[in-house]
């Protein structure tokens, strides 16, 4: 029969029709098993990444107040132009924006293509906008797609710039913070602090971001929250700085800046003026001249503002000197010195020195003068602090150039010197306690500069050579003096308070140091600087002033520039509580200009007079 | 021979397979019905995937009553009547456009159907017939032209539609039937040969339009497309992927129902169900598969002629080719072209000439001891 034929004969036909059909579901089924069962959870994930998207909710970033609870920085809201970055290539549009805004068009576009935020999030191209401004924008919005009118949360600074080089300015994170330790976490577009207070304690003030994860369609339409959680603000944190005498110190920097041009130091722009607790190292007051208004930061620096600040010419407004900038401490360290000559048994409060104003110790051909030329005579070490008498400090630094030790240097590292104090606040520098293997490396490739010669120790007696201290460094040291010995950690830090104005975190006293140094030898160089007040080179600095102040004056010659004017020095004498250390840079004698300065910010802080007295000192 | 009552529905009727085709359609509606939730007018597309298996009813029943070979006598009227078919979307008036390929037919407005879909099965009918002539040897060139010189006409209409994945389907089903119909196995290899070659001109000359390069490359190359084709085919790997062993549950895919996946109720209907049901409900649908073409083959290799087993052949390469683009190119691995998944995908004219087609199996079973 046909039909068995055929289908004998095509039986393998069917075989593998049948074949392929099980290889079909075969492969299939192959397939979906190692996604399904396999990389199920890769995909499950995928899915979930598709589904949801998380809005981050922005923490209210933490306030920084006074010693007193006083603001010195909080938050407001501000209104803000936000842009599409696309928008950058919209040349019409980015000009008719720079027109509106009053900002130019190239800056209007480097904010747009700003890698550091996130690549379709709207950027703030201008805060604190016009309402005007505001309302033409939405008038014709259609001449303006993709720009929108934002109300931002941004920094408020009640005092402007007062306090700016503590508090700091806050910016957008950069792409080099992102990866610091203590920035995890940190996404691209986030503030943070840039410096000062700001900064230091950026992890305690952030807060912590909370999140809305909303389910969204394929569109990216909201279907639903699935669930928020609430941002946690910052924490405040409250600064050792008294608001008070803040200002008093800014007022007396300002004011002895404007003092020396008057007294033909014309160059006289800078300076700085720290005060301290010298018991307890909580800064009370830390000024730096020039100075900045972190407000300018708001909502991002332009470029050319940003250049303007980093400018030589400028002087550099944005560097806290208080801590930065390392200055040659001049007389002032005539007490270091004397420390040492004390400690080392080399002089007493009574050893008697010769001062013809001409010093030729070393030789004829290496004289020096005293900065009164016409000599002191008969001095005593005492009186050597007291006038400031070079040719004492000659001597004895000449003596322990042939004891051979590096004792000097020894005593001023005790000091504080040569190394940070530990403030708690970022860029802090540690100056410099030069030494013969300082100067070696220092002078590597100039061989014949790299040997220690008696004029280095000399030189370094009278605080000048290489000499270097911060204005910081100065009031710690002398505060050591003041407070019989110990060498304390400064700090701003108050405290970090809870939600509920309690503290949760106390700044703590802490002793770096301590001079090692005899009540007795304490007591000569307290009656030197009390001298220095009363009857020596700030004798008319501090007439009339209410109480006793020991101190010391300081006038530091600096290569190429006019001098550098410093006074450090504490008060009440009887049981001294407050320190201040002022350095007006090419300001001239520390006893005209720095001096005042000082004298008005004790004033405010022992609640006498902060009056501004005129003062003339030639000394050194 | 003559049977009476019980007996002779079931001599009649092949239970496996009416039991499979039901249990697949059931499983479709459940699938089809989640995967619709949500969307506009959902009620009324579930209401027309049920309203499709009805209306397949009758040509199921009709064919099935029909005695099959007596289409052999009206191959000529089929063979133009299949022409008319394929062409009367290009008719004005008659046609309708969707995604690029005209091959609707519409009338006032209203879609009938797409005559591709019942273009299938004619021509399977007249493949049957041609091939059958050849009783089970084709070895002659002359012979294997007469062949393709049946596919050219209504594969030449349906590119020009142009629709490709239908095409490949009507390629499908003649391979299908010339491996059953005895053609030499040397001819697979000029096919493929050929199938190649062509393929390659096609892509290198540019005769395709951008996007349906794209369609076709994606699967290869994610990256050709990511917003349009990949973009689908991304989406539905992650459907799929997702479900893992269980699935997410019916009406709880996140893919689908936040529009996710594109197409999701035509064809990517699979990956709705990979989601929501996972590598189970996988399974339990190649397993009706596999059932629905194991029966399949019982019936062709039981059917008293070739005529018959060569329809049997046809339909079984149709699904297996069908099901083979469908859920392979939703799992990446073969390229996109729009073919709906036998008795799953909503679509009514695929449905009815699903059913027709197991109208068809069940016509060839009754009468395999027939004279």
């Amino acid at each position: 029969m046909a039909t068995v034929d055929y289908r004998q004969r095509l039986k393998p036909r069917f075989a593998a029709l049948g074949i392929i059909v099980v290889g079909i579901l075969g492969v299939l089924l192959v397939r979906l098993w190692t996604m399904q069962v396999l990389f199920g959870e890769t995909f499950a994930a995928q899915a979930e990444d598709n589904r949801i998207h998380e809005i981050p909710l922005d923490a209210a970033r933490g306030r920084i107040l006074d010693r007193k609870g006083r603001p010195l920085v909080t938050n407001r809201a501000a209104l803000a132009v936000t842009v599409e970055p696309g928008a950058k290539d919209d040349r019409p549009l980015v000009d008719d924006l720079s027109a509106l805004l009053g900002i130019p068009a190239d800056e209007i576009e480097e904010r747009l293509s700003s890698v550091r935020e996130a690549a379709l999030k709207p950027r703030v191209v201008a805060v604190d906008v016009p309402m005007r401004v505001v309302a033409y924008l939405e008038e014709n919005s259609e001449r303006f797609p993709g720009v929108e009118a934002a109300v931002v949360a941004v920094r408020d600074y009640p005092g402007g710039s007062t306090a700016a080089h503590v508090l700091g300015y806050t910016g957008e994170i950069s792409e080099r913070e992102l990866v610091q330790a203590d920035l995890t976490g940190y996404r691209l577009g986030d503030t943070v602090g840039k410096s000062g207070a700001e900064r230091q304690f950026e992890t305690v003030l952030q807060g912590d971001r909370g999140y809305r994860r909303i389910e969204v369609d394929a569109r990216g339409r909201p279907k639903g929250v699935i669930e928020e959680i609430e941002p946690v603000p910052g924490r405040d944190v409250r600064l050792t700085i008294d608001l008070d005498v803040q200002e008093v110190a800014e007022k007396a920097l300002a004011d002895a800046l404007e003092e020396a041009r008057a007294q033909r130091f014309p160059k006289a722009k800078a300076g700085a003026v720290v005060a301290m607790d010298v018991r307890s190292g909580e800064v009370l007051a830390m000024a730096s001249a020039p100075t900045y208004d972190p407000g300018l930061f708001l909502g991002g620096i332009s470029s050319r503002e940003w250049k303007r600040l980093n400018d030589e010419g400028s002087e550099y407004p944005l560097n806290n000197r208080a801590i930065m900038a390392a200055y040659p401490p001049a007389s002032t360290f005539k007490l270091v010195t004397g420390a040492a000559a004390l400690d080392a048994g080399i002089a007493s409060e009574w050893t008697t020195y010769r001062c013809s104003g001409k010093w030729s110790g070393m030789g004829e051909q290496w004289s020096k003068y005293c900065w009164n030329r016409s000599g002191h005579g008969s001095v005593s070490f005492r009186r050597g602090i007291q006038d400031s008498c070079d040719t004492v400090f000659y001597e004895i630094g000449y003596a322990f150039y042939k004891r051979g030790e590096e004792e000097i240097q020894e005593v001023a590292r005790r000091f504080g010197y040569g190394a940070p104090t530990g403030v708690d606040l970022p860029g802090e520098v540690g100056g410099r306690v030069p030494d013969a293997a300082w100067k070696k490396k220092f002078n590597e490739n100039y061989p014949e500069a790299a040997v220690w010669v008696p004029g280095d120790t000399v030189n370094m007696a009278i605080g000048q050579g290489d000499m270097l201290a911060t204005p910081l460094q100065l009031a710690v040291s002398y505060a050591a003096i003041a407070n019989g010995g110990e060498v304390l950690r400064p700090r701003v830090l108050d405290a970090v308070l809870d939600v509920d104005g309690k503290a949760a975190l106390q700044g703590e006293r802490r002793v770096e140091r301590d001079l090692k140094l005899s009540r007795g030898r304490i007591g000569v160089l307290r009656r030197g600087l009390r001298d220095v007040t009363t009857g020596g080179t700030a004798a008319a600095v501090f007439r009339g002033f209410g109480t006793t102040v020991e101190g010391k004056t300081g006038t530091a010659e600096v290569n190429k520039k006019d001098d550098y004017a410093l006074f450090v020095g504490y008060a009440p004498a009887e049981n001294p509580r407050y320190v201040v250390a002022a350095v007006v840079e090419q300001g001239g004698h520390g006893g005209s200009v720095a001096g005042p300065a000082a004298r008005s910010v004790l004033g405010k802080l022992l609640g006498l007079s902060t009056e501004r007295v005129h003062a003339t000192d030639v000394s050194r | 021979m003559r049977r009476e009552g019980i007996g002779r529905i079931r001599a009649r009727a092949n239970l496996p397979l009416l039991l499979v085709v039901t249990g697949l359609t059931v499983y479709g509606t459940v699938v089809v019905r989640s995967a619709t939730s949500g969307m506009p007018g959902a009620d009324g597309m579930i209401g027309r995937h049920v309203l499709g298996l009805a209306i397949g009813l009758v040509p199921l029943l009709v064919a099935w009553a029909l005695d099959y070979q007596k289409l052999k006598g009206w191959i000529g009227p089929l063979a133009v009547l299949n022409a008319l078919l394929i062409i009367s979307p290009r008719i004005p008036g008659l046609g309708d456009t969707a995604k690029g390929a005209t091959s609707w037919l519409q009338v006032a407005g209203f879609r009938l159907f797409q005559p591709s879909e019942p273009a299938k099965l004619i021509t399977i009918v007249i493949m049957a017939a041609v091939i059958s002539g050849f009783k089970g040897r084709i070895e002659q060139p002359r012979d294997v032209l007469r062949v393709l010189a049946h596919l050219a006409v209504p594969l030449t209409l349906i590119l020009m539609q142009p629709d490709l994945g239908t095409g490949l389907v009507f390629v499908a089903i003649t391979l299908g039937m010339l491996l059953v119909g005895g053609l030499r196995p040397r001819w697979f290899l000029v096919f493929a040969l050929v199938g190649v070659l062509v393929t390659g001109v096609v892509l290198k000359a540019g005769l395709l339009e951008d996007y349906q390069e794209d369609r076709l490359l994606v699967f290869v190359d994610p990256a050709r497309d990511p917003l349009g084709a990949g973009y689908n085919l991304a989406q539905s790997k992650i459907a799929i992927g997702s479900g893992g062993i269980s699935g997410k549950g019916l009406y709880s895919g996140t893919q689908g129902n936040l529009n996710f996946l594109p197409e999701r109720h035509t064809d990517f209907v699979f990956a709705v169900l990979g989601e929501e049901l996972g590598f189970l409900g996988v399974v339990g649908l190649l397993a009706l598969y596999l059932g629905l073409l194991v029966v399949s083959l019982e019936v062709a290799t039981s059917s008293r002629d070739l005529f018959g087993a060569l329809i049997a052949a046809g339909l079984i390469s149709m699904w297996a080719f069908q099901i083979l683009e469908n859920v392979g190119m939703t799992v990446g691995i073969m390229p996109i072209t729009g073919i709906p998944l036998p008795f799953i995908s909503f679509g009514s004219s695929f449905m009815v000439t699903n059913l027709a087609g197991t109208g068809m199996l069940l016509s060839v079973w009754a009468r395999r001891y027939g004279a």
